[in-house]
């Protein structure tokens, strides 16, 4: 395991096969398919950043890199993709083996190339917030203390923008001195970029031209009349606080069995087209604050009237939500014109009740927007995770922008395509599967926006038949990837990051030790997480669990020891052992079981899924549990209903969740004030024990997860007990042991699925 | 227009000048004219040649030259200060036929007015209006100055020294006597002048509020009217028509002067108390109509020198008809010996008593006498219809509209025809039954209203009810009256902020006006204000208190718009007044800087409609170019018409027409939410008026044009017509319905309104300058002596939030004798019938085709006299009925009007259309037959009692080189200054001492001299009486503004015009080939 832990440290990729099989046959009978999660801005400082251009291939356009055969005397470089024999430039004759470029050096299989001088100036991130105001004012209160607080944490150079929305979408001037001024749309409608340039007076004096395309200050748009909407944070600082200070709760009057009238998608639009006529293709996100449900114009999710209960998982299951196709629809475009522009949607949606999340999240996935799900702006989800947006220093996001990523790979492998936040450029090429999973059809992506964490699931087709042809290729057994991204960085640059990497291929029958060895558990699950989630969401009457299951089995069949027809000769390899309690646990997580949670949530665990690495994804599927007590210092236990006992301390982290979980006999020491007495200082020592490590997650990760502190038997400790495997249920042959717990559920426990796993491999 | 102009009249009761303005006095002044050519030529038929006026001969075939004659008795006795008639013509300087005794007069004035009132002339409180300074408001208003407050007037009141002219002396002057008969009943008038003092001298006191006040309705003021009548007195009272601008730009544009006059304007109010009844005996007129009356019917109020000129041999152009000033003031009882009265000129000066006839200010009838057939009517050749102007300011002396509350069961009506109790209905059978004067239903009397009948048939109770012995009545609406709370007043302002807008200055005048004129908005808690400014895109403001500054929001979608905000838009006046001066002030700073050309006047229309739709209001807009962008976007049609003459010759009157329905349907629909939208166009440039005044016109309200716009000159006009606009007495929400008698059925309305439904008219807005004129048509026959009734109701909210019902009744006798239609035709309604004609004739016929219709018209009624009522002895002259004698001289007017002449902008011609269409009967006249004056020599006149000089007649004769002229219209005063003007003379009227320095837009500045404070007092004294403010214009021969203005002379000869004499030849020559 360690090994791929550091390969992944190298290059920020792990894949679900690091020996890969090598043919289509071989491949589908491995079940996992061949994929790799790579985390574009993986933060590794050895990674070199060079200050010049590339060296790419005439042909197939890939970049130098360290597994390029290099003849030194000729002065050539042969492509390891296309085979294509380069001859260096004048600028690299002076290359030698003993005077190697960077690239070349074999630790090097990931450089970043900085853009020079001439690429142009440097352009500061925009920020253009879109407020929703239809809320209580207590909610607003929190949202305008939460968005002073950004505003002052805005990098000064960085452009800030506002839009206020409820009824009618205001855009607000902040670069007009005199009086707060706003332009006001009509909420029901859709706002084009055309109607923008012509109705917010960008051509005032002018003449519009007749023809090309007109946008940004490149264009022709004068420098002025963008800067009424976008200023440097420095300069608008006074203005913005005036106009936060001042929201107020939409005016328009809403009768008490009415929904306010809110008009997210227009708002949403109107944010689009202006950045799209100011800034477009720099960098720039729509950070949208939403407290509840679109109710009007494009986009809106629900009608107004109260008695309509809002969509449910089982609504749109049976088809029966109307609104819903026409928002996704809606939202599509919105997410292809900010795509086209360069831009990314953010979402910070909090209201107890759902908000549309479910709908916007092909605009926030396909920019690589953020989002935040809280139930209050109030709430520390929401505020901490606003802070962390801006706040620089160890736990930064490194938030980038407009990003391109593509990939070339050797020949025989070909991309299906991208699960994760980006979208598919269309850019077809040989290395374009026929099969499509995800974003696919193309050989690059965009991703308006990305961070050090974005990570993305590429799935492979592996195209090379069966055959004696197979084998033959100077190269040997060896299939390359290159993967490369350009964005904008975070202090303005261009760059361009190039991760080159190469696995041995098997082929035939004897190959599944071998490849069994280069077996990634983790990445397996998460790649099958993201897999069977987009499953659901793209194939009608899926149905996840049968197919989890299914792929168990069969992967169970093809690698486990056994004998046939006798299940208690079954037995796994270390490689693939935890694989089927990740998978049990999947069956039973938010992605699978949707029915406990409301579309929003699921929809908001899913991109969240969609755009982390290994780790965390794994986390999600199979949260940790630690257990603190006198007896021992913190261990990792089993995630278990067994693992609770009267008295300890649990810590649950199911990545959205944080769960602090004081055992019977610790909480009434708690509650009778033992910790704060003295003599039992290593009681108190017990209790903050936990409490540090939960604030150490909390502060690595973003969005900031929920902290639950509960106590046994009490009604919060439910975010526990789902978490548990069913060992001991209600009824279970066997009573807990004394402190222990039961969990009333009907579910199987980990050792039927175990029992049934191992009777249906052998077969 | 108001009817100000009673105040100085009366002062002036002197010959020369004459107050009231020329128009005013117009129709008393002539008898029978006849004139007839040459007999030779007649007979032959053909004219001839030269066709003259050389040629033509009048011959007065009856009367001896001397006009005056037919009245010998009448004005000679120097006693009489009355004689009225014949000074106006003295004066006049023309001839000498009219001319009568007119030298005496004024001297004996004197002796009335300096006594009585001097002292409270002295007080200061000069009337009306400081202006009238030196004449001396004594009178009537004298007490009710008050003014001390408006210093504007301060500067000319001070004059107090002569008191002069009193009041008295006019009533008496107003009368002359013109038969015999009456002598005896002028007699007495001179005394009752004197008796008149007595009232005056205490209404003084009671009088102040007139000018300075805000318009107050309800209130008594006490200078309007005299304690004793109030009941409740309803909107007597009328606010100051203008103001000076206050503040800023006063200095600019030395509104001093006028500031204070206007004020003045208002005050008619004030004034005349005295002539009140009680001088008055019933008696004065007593048998003045009589049929019994000679055979030349004279009014009897229009007793002059008349006449009837006539020369064998040709026309004596000296001899010619034309109007006759007339400066006293009568007393006029609306009813007398159980008949309606024959109103006096709608002109002149007149106190009304309403003696169950409404005031004629109110509602007057083109005929006094209504034919029984509709055969007679079209026979006559006149026209019969209503001018009704329900809110016409009263004469200040006048009695206020009596309120009436029959609380929850509502005025009493008619249980068919739903008409409204008046002094008509006849209480039967002990007063059980009422029979409905106008359906003739017997209705039950309502048991609480029931009261015995008197011996004369009469109720007993009548003369305490108001709604049974007063002509004109208010009911306070009951519920069944209100859909929904009355409305509170909600004004919003519009102000086009476009690149040219702002640098004309136009952005700057109109925020400027409405910053000032904020303290004449009503007060109270139901006054509400909303203000948004737009270009290409509209811009409102919430100005909600709690946020330190105004909030600007801008609606960028002008194809479909929206307010942005649900409240905060508008606000109580008295919640965000402070922060709105302060947003007014900003404004023009704010867009100084603005490169948005386009204008996007129709959205933003509709949004401050939006804005305002719940309530209803007043939406003001200041429009500055032509509206290129957004909803009701409009394009220069008239360059390209101009560029593709082949169709536009032939299509000229499209352009007049509105360019698409787009605006109309707009109109429609603000005016079933009640929003009157009054619409300011400063511009420099086409706006297309056509297309955009059929907004105001549906709306109720009208449109202001200033074009050029000068920032100099037009920013105190502005102000004014704005102050004027929110001050004057004006309704909401308002219905009208006119009934009348069985056998007549209305045909039309015409006005500034939205018809929904046939019989009834939507008003968003009414106000004392509207007029509404309604036609009617037989559907059945009178019988002779019957008496046909008409009632006009109208249903409004008040200013302050009352729903109220004014009714208007109106009986008149009905006859079968074409003779006594002409004999009590009324021809400044006819007049006005007819510019209202033709102006609706305008944007859909060809311009020749309109002034041929004008044309025929006039010579079918004179033919049909001719034919009729003519003795046949006279074949071969020209016989003009003497009501209707100026007839052919307004009918050329009429031709060369702006209007109708073929040169000129298409945009003033608009103008002219959507002015004359509510334009009330007192203004229609100047509007066509404007009134000239000379002004140089104001200081030299020998004539000082009167505040303005006697009008010279409108041909060039009277034009010289060495004089400067003012030429009015009621919209636009023209200063004619002759190339050989005395430097000197330049130099005290302009400040500069050549013709070169003086600016063509002119603000006239008071310089200390004399001159110049009488030219200013002049003005604003003409400004008063027409409650418009007047652009002035500098004139000079020689280049076009000069021979704009000798076109404006209406008797002279012009390019493709007649002169005078040259049509009356025309006319005659019509008349005789339609004989054969």
């Amino acid at each position: 395991m360690s090994e791929f832990l550091e390969l992944e440290a190298q290059d920020g990729i792990r894949m679900t096969w690091n020996v890969i099989p090598g043919t289509k046959q071989d491949a589908a009978s491995c079940v996992v398919p061949v994929s790799a999660l790579y985390t574009p801005l993986y933060p590794n400082p050895a990674i070199p950043v060079l200050p010049y251009a590339p060296l790419r291939c005439r042909i197939c356009r890939s970049i130098l890199n360290s597994f390029s055969v290099v003849d030194f005397d000729s002065k050539i470089w042969q492509c390891p993709f296309c085979f294509q024999r380069n001859h260096f430039p004048q600028h690299y004759s002076t290359v030698s083996a003993s005077n190697l470029p960077t690239e070349l050096y074999p630790q090097c299989t990931t450089v970043e190339y900085m853009a020079t001088a001439e690429a142009g100036p440097v352009s500061p991130p925009v920020f253009l917030f879109v407020v929703d105001t239809c809320m209580i004012e207590e909610e607003i209160g929190y949202l305008k203390s939460a968005l002073a607080q950004a505003v002052e944490l805005l990098p000064d150079q960085s452009l800030v923008g506002l839009i206020t929305f409820g009824t009618y979408v205001q855009v607000h001037e902040l670069g007009f001195g005199l009086l707060p001024k706003s332009y006001v749309f009509n909420g029901t409608k859709e706002v084009t970029k055309d109607q923008i340039l012509e109705q917010m007076g960008f051509f005032a004096g002018k003449k519009k031209p007749t023809t090309g395309v007109i946008a940004g200050a490149r264009d022709g748009l004068s420098a002025e009349s963008i800067a009424r909407f976008l200023l440097p944070a420095s300069e608008c600082e006074f203005m913005l606080n005036s106009v936060i200070e001042e929201l107020q709760k939409d005016p328009w009057p809403v009768s008490a069995d009415q929904r306010a009238s809110r008009c997210t998608g227009a708002a949403l639009s109107v944010a689009a087209g202006l950045l799209g006529v100011c800034v477009p293709g720099s960098g720039a996100r729509i950070m949208a604050f939403i407290g509840g449900p679109s109710t009007e114009g494009p986009g809106s999710i629900i009608s107004k009237p109260l008695s309509e209960p809002i969509r449910s998982h089982k609504d749109l299951d049976k088809g029966s939500v109307a609104l819903y196709n026409k928002a996704v629809k809606f939202y599509e475009e919105i997410a292809k014109q900010l795509v086209h522009q360069g831009h990314v949607l953010d979402l910070f949606a909090c209201a107890l009740d759902q908000v549309g999340v479910a709908e916007m999240k092909v605009a926030v996935e396909r920019t690589g927007g953020i989002v935040v799900l809280a139930e209050s702006f109030g709430h520390s989800v929401f505020k901490d995770s606003l802070r962390r947006i801006f706040q620089s220093g160890d736990n930064d996001l490194g938030l980038c922008f407009n990003g391109i990523f593509e990939i070339n790979c050797s020949k025989d492998v070909k991309i299906q395509g991208i699960i994760g936040p980006c979208t598919s450029l269309e850019k077809k090429s040989p290395i374009s599967s026929d099969t499509v999973v995800g974003q696919g059809n193309t050989s690059a992506w965009k991703m308006c926006g990305l961070d050090r964490k974005t990570s993305l699931c590429l799935v492979f087709d592996i195209a090379k038949k069966d055959g004696p042809d197979a084998i033959g290729q100077s190269t040997g057994n060896q299939f390359y990837f290159q993967f490369l991204t350009y964005y904008q960085h975070h202090d303005g640059q261009m760059r361009l990051r190039s991760t080159t990497v190469s696995r041995r291929w098997v082929a035939g029958s004897g190959s599944v030790q071998e490849l069994l060895t280069g077996f990634d558990q983790e990445a397996a699950a998460a790649v099958m997480a993201r897999l069977v989630s987009f499953k659901m969401e793209a194939e009608v009457d899926f149905d996840p669990v049968r197919w989890l299951d299914r792929a168990l089995i069969s992967l169970c069949s093809k690698f486990g020891d056994y004998q046939k027809e006798t299940p208690s000769s079954f037995s796994l390899s270390p490689r693939l052992s935890i694989f089927p309690q990740f998978i049990f646990n999947l069956r039973r997580s938010q992605f699978v079981q949707v029915f406990n949670n409301s579309p929003d949530e699921t929809a908001y665990f899913r991109m969240m899924l969609n755009r982390e690495n290994v780790a965390n994804a794994v986390v999600m599927i199979q949260p940790s549990l630690i257990s603190y007590s006198f007896q021992s210092g913190p261990e990792p236990v089993l995630l278990d209903v067994t693992a609770i006992a009267a008295d300890r301390i649990l810590l649950l982290d199911s990545y959205f969740t944080v769960v602090i979980f004081h055992g019977i006999t610790i909480a009434q020491w708690r509650k009778a004030g033992y910790q704060d007495q003295e003599g039992h200082e290593v009681f108190a020592q017990l209790l903050q024990a936990p409490q540090e490590e939960a604030d150490t997650i909390i502060k690595e990760r973003f969005p900031v997860p929920r902290l639950v502190v509960c106590d046994q038997y009490g009604s919060q400790a439910r975010f526990l007990l789902a978490k548990l495997n069913p060992s001991v249920t209600y009824d279970s042959a066997t009573p807990p042991p004394p402190g222990g717990d039961v969990i009333f559920t009907d579910d199987v426990s980990f050792q039927v699925f175990m029992d049934h796993l191992q009777r249906l491999a052998v077969q | 227009m108001s009817r100000p102009p009673p105040p100085f009249a009366p002062q002036n009761p002197t010959p020369g000048p004459n107050p009231a303005g020329p128009a005013s006095s117009l129709p008393a002044s002539f008898s029978n004219l006849q004139i007839s050519r040459a007999p030779p030529p007649f007979a032959s038929g053909g004219p001839p040649p030269g066709n003259g006026p050389a040629p033509s001969s009048i011959r007065g075939p009856q009367a001896p030259p001397p006009g005056a004659r037919p009245f010998p008795g009448s004005p000679p006795p120097p006693s009489q200060p009355a004689p009225p008639l014949a000074r106006p013509a003295a004066s006049v300087q023309q001839s000498p036929p009219f001319g009568g005794p007119p030298a005496a007069q004024p001297q004996q004035m004197p002796p009335f007015n300096g006594s009585p009132f001097g002292p409270p002339a002295q007080v200061q409180r000069a009337p009306f209006g400081g202006p009238p300074g030196a004449s001396q408001p004594p009178p009537f208003s004298g007490p009710p100055a008050a003014l001390s407050q408006h210093p504007p007037f301060g500067g000319s009141p001070a004059a107090p020294t002569q008191p002069g002219p009193l009041g008295g002396p006019p009533y008496s002057a107003a009368q002359p006597p013109p038969f015999g008969g009456l002598p005896g009943a002028m007699a007495q008038r001179p005394f009752s002048g004197g008796s008149m003092p007595p009232f005056g001298g205490q209404q003084p006191p009671s009088q102040q509020g007139p000018y300075g006040g805000p318009p107050q309705f309800g209130g008594q003021r006490p200078g309007s009217q005299p304690p004793p009548f109030g009941a409740q007195v309803a909107p007597p009272s009328q606010p100051p028509p203008f103001m000076g601008p206050p503040g800023l730009n006063a200095p600019a544009f030395g509104p001093p002067g006028w500031q204070g006059q206007a004020r003045p304007g208002i005050v008619p109010g004030g004034m005349q108390p005295p002539m009140r009844m009680p001088g008055m005996p019933g008696n004065m007129l007593p048998s003045a109509l009589g049929q019994g009356m000679p055979s030349t019917p004279t009014m009897p109020y229009s007793p002059h020198a008349g006449a009837q000129v006539s020369t064998p041999s040709k026309i004596d152009p000296n001899q010619i008809p034309r109007p006759i000033t007339e400066t006293s003031v009568t007393i006029f009882e609306t009813r007398q010996g159980g008949q309606a009265a024959v109103p006096p000129a709608a002109s002149s000066e007149f106190i009304v008593k309403d003696t169950g006839n409404c005031s004629p200010r109110l509602m007057r009838c083109t005929m006094n006498q209504i034919p029984c057939t509709g055969d007679l009517l079209t026979t006559s050749g006149m026209p019969l219809a209503l001018m009704v102007q329900p809110f016409a300011l009263p004469h200040p002396s006048e009695e206020p509209i009596q309120l009436v509350d029959f609380g929850e069961m509502g005025p009493v009506r008619c249980s068919r025809c739903k008409a409204y109790i008046n002094p008509f209905m006849r209480f039967v059978d002990q007063g059980k039954f009422f029979i409905c004067n106008l359906c003739g239903f017997s209705n039950d009397t309502p048991r609480e209203y029931l009261c015995n009948l008197g011996p004369d048939g009469r109720r007993r109770d009548a003369d305490e009810r108001p709604e049974l012995c007063r002509g004109t009545v208010e009911f306070v609406a009951s519920k069944e009256f209100l859909v929904r709370e009355p409305m509170p007043a909600v004004y919003f302002f519009l102000i086009d902020v476009s690149m040219n807008a702002v640098h004309t200055g136009a952005t700057a005048a109109a925020c400027s006006a409405i910053s000032q004129a904020l303290s004449d908005l009503p007060e109270g808690p139901r006054t509400m204000v909303g203000i948004a400014t737009f270009d290409s895109t509209i811009h409102f403001y919430s100005l909600k208190r709690s946020q330190q500054q105004p909030l600007m929001l801008i609606v960028p979608d002008i194809q479909d718009v929206y307010t942005p905000l649900q409240t905060d838009l508008i606000l109580p006046l008295s919640e965000c007044r402070e922060s709105l001066e302060q947003l007014l002030e900003s404004i023009p700073n704010m867009f100084e800087n603005n490169r948005v050309a386009d204008s996007a006047f129709g959205a933003a229309m509709k949004a401050g409609f939006l804005a305002m739709k719940s309530t209803g209001g007043k939406l003001l807009v200041f429009q500055s170019v032509l509206p290129s962008v957004g909803t009701g976007s409009l394009s220069a049609r008239e360059a390209e018409g101009r560029s593709n003459i082949s169709t536009g010759d032939k299509e000229a009157h499209k352009l007049l027409q509105p360019v698409d329905k787009t605006l109309k349907t707009m109109a429609l629909e603000f005016a079933e939410y009640q929003v009157c939208v009054d619409v300011f166009i400063t511009t420099q440039s086409y706006v297309d008026i056509a297309s955009i005044s059929v907004v105001p016109s549906t709306t109720g309200g009208r449109v202001y044009c200033y074009f050029p716009f000068s920032a100099l000159s037009d920013p105190a006009k502005l102000f004014n017509d704005l102050r004027w606009n929110i001050s004057r007495p004006q309704g909401f929400e308002a219905v009208m319905r006119v009934r009348c008698s069985q056998g007549l059925q209305v045909q039309d309305y015409s006005g500034n309104f939205c018809k929904r439904v046939p019989t009834d008219i939507d008003l968003p807005a009414i106000d004392s300058d509207k007029t509404i004129m309604v036609t009617f048509k037989h559907d059945d026959k009178f019988q002779e002596n019957s008496e046909c009734a008409f009632q006009c109701a109208l249903l409004y909210t008040t200013v302050y939030g009352q729903r109220r019902i004014r009714v208007i009744n109106i009986s008149l006798t009905c006859t079968s004798m074409l003779s006594n239609l002409f004999r009590y035709a009324d021809l400044e309604t006819q007049f006005t019938y007819l510019v209202k004609q033709a102006a609706s004739g305008i944007p859909s016929s060809p311009l020749s085709q309109v002034r041929d219709q004008v044309t025929s018209t006039c010579i079918n009624i004179l033919q049909s006299y001719r034919k009729y009522c003519a003795s046949v002895s006279s074949s071969g002259q020209l016989i003009l009925p003497e009501a209707l004698k100026l007839l052919p001289l307004y009918t050329l007017a009429l031709i060369k009007s702006i209007g109708l002449r073929n040169d000129g902008r298409v945009d003033d011609r608009s103008y002219w259309v959507s002015i004359v269409s509510s334009i009330s009967v007192l203004l229609a006249v100047p509007l066509v037959f404007p009134r000239m004056i000379s002004l140089h020599d104001l200081t030299s006149r020998d004539d000082e009692d009167t505040l303005i000089p006697n009008p010279l007649t409108l041909n060039s004769e009277n034009i010289h080189d060495d004089g400067i002229y003012l030429l009015e219209n009621g919209e636009d005063g023209f200063i004619y200054v002759g190339n050989a003007v005395n430097p000197v003379t330049l130099e005290q009227i302009f400040g500069v001492s050549s013709l070169a320095g003086v600016p063509t837009q002119l603000a006239l500045e008071q310089f200390d001299n004399e001159l110049s404070k009488k030219v200013n007092e002049v003005l604003n004294e003409i400004r008063r009486q027409r409650c418009s403010y007047l652009r002035l214009r500098l004139c000079q021969k020689g280049d076009q503004s000069g021979d704009f203005f000798r076109s404006l002379l209406v008797e002279d000869k012009a390019p493709g015009g007649l002169s005078y004499v040259e049509f009356l030849v025309h006319v005659h020559r019509q008349i005789q080939s339609k004989m054969t």
